[in-house]
């Protein structure tokens, strides 16, 4: 077919079915979809995830009772381990005022 | 703000408070303890479960036995400075050196012996069980010799 030829057959073709239902919303949601897929960055998404999870009144209270317990336990652990080493640090200098000269041995 | 990142937050404060409010108040007997005039006797308080009047007691044997010690510690030093100043003229024991050397030890050994007598007035002025504790944990320290196994680990 010469190109003239398929030019005019074009401008004269007709569609005569009619489109899908909602045919433009879903355009568009579809369009709407695509773009917010590629502007999504990793905030948005924690923001989100904790909006979700915090919504909650039970699961706030539980993350807030959770970090307590954490805190604390953290901090009991750290005051033994320090309260050993000063207990122990005592009794070594309790030693050497008793016997000065034994660490010279 | 958010009501989400207010909780957040608000979990990260509780948090730290908990930390901070549990290490101060688990290490205040510490630092009392360490704020004292004489800190290790305070410990050996603590440690050993003493009451005011068995305190008061061991803190004035501990003062009698320090000035003695003090004295024994001079005298020490003396003949170490005497031995050092003889090891550096010669290259052989000489009978002086010989000398010194018992001299030493033999200071040494009523060093230990006045140490072994105060741990048993020590212990004897506390409760029971916990002078037998104290006995033990104080002669493991000063009097009894290293174990084996650290002298075998010392020879490899």
């Amino acid at each position: 077919m010469k190109p003239e030829n398929l030019h005019r057959t074009l401008r004269e073709w007709e569609i005569h079915e009619p489109l899908p239902p909602r045919f433009q919303e879903r355009v568009w949601q579809r369009i709407a979809r695509e773009e917010a897929q590629t502007s999504v960055n990793p905030w948005t998404l924690f923001s989100n995830w904790l909006g979700q999870f915090l919504a909650r009144p039970s699961m706030a209270v539980s993350y807030l009772v959770l970090l307590l317990f954490c805190g604390l336990l953290a901090g009991y652990w750290q005051a033994r381990v320090e309260q050993t080493h000063t207990l122990e640090q005592l009794g070594s200098r309790y030693v050497q005022m008793m016997d000065p000269y034994h660490s010279r041995h | 703000m958010k009501r989400p990142w207010v909780i957040l937050i608000a979990g990260i404060v509780v948090a730290l408070l908990g930390y901070f409010g549990f290490y101060f108040v688990c290490t205040a007997p510490c630092r009392s303890i360490a704020r004292e005039q004489e800190p290790e006797l305070a410990w050996l308080k603590k440690e050993f479960h003493l009451n005011d009047a068995e305190f008061a007691r061991i803190s004035q044997m501990h003062a009698s036995y320090l000035s003695g010690c003090a004295e024994r510690c001079q005298r020490i030093d003396e003949k170490n400075q005497h031995l050092k100043e003889l090891l550096a003229s010669t290259n052989t024991v000489t009978p002086e050196i010989d000398q010194l050397l018992s001299e030493a030890a033999k200071l040494r050994a009523e060093c230990h012996k006045q140490m072994l007598q105060h741990f048993y007035e020590v212990s004897r002025t506390m409760p029971p069980e916990q002078g037998r504790r104290y006995l033990a944990w104080v002669q493991e320290r000063t009097i009894l010799p290293d174990n084996h196994q650290d002298m075998q680990d010392m020879h490899h």
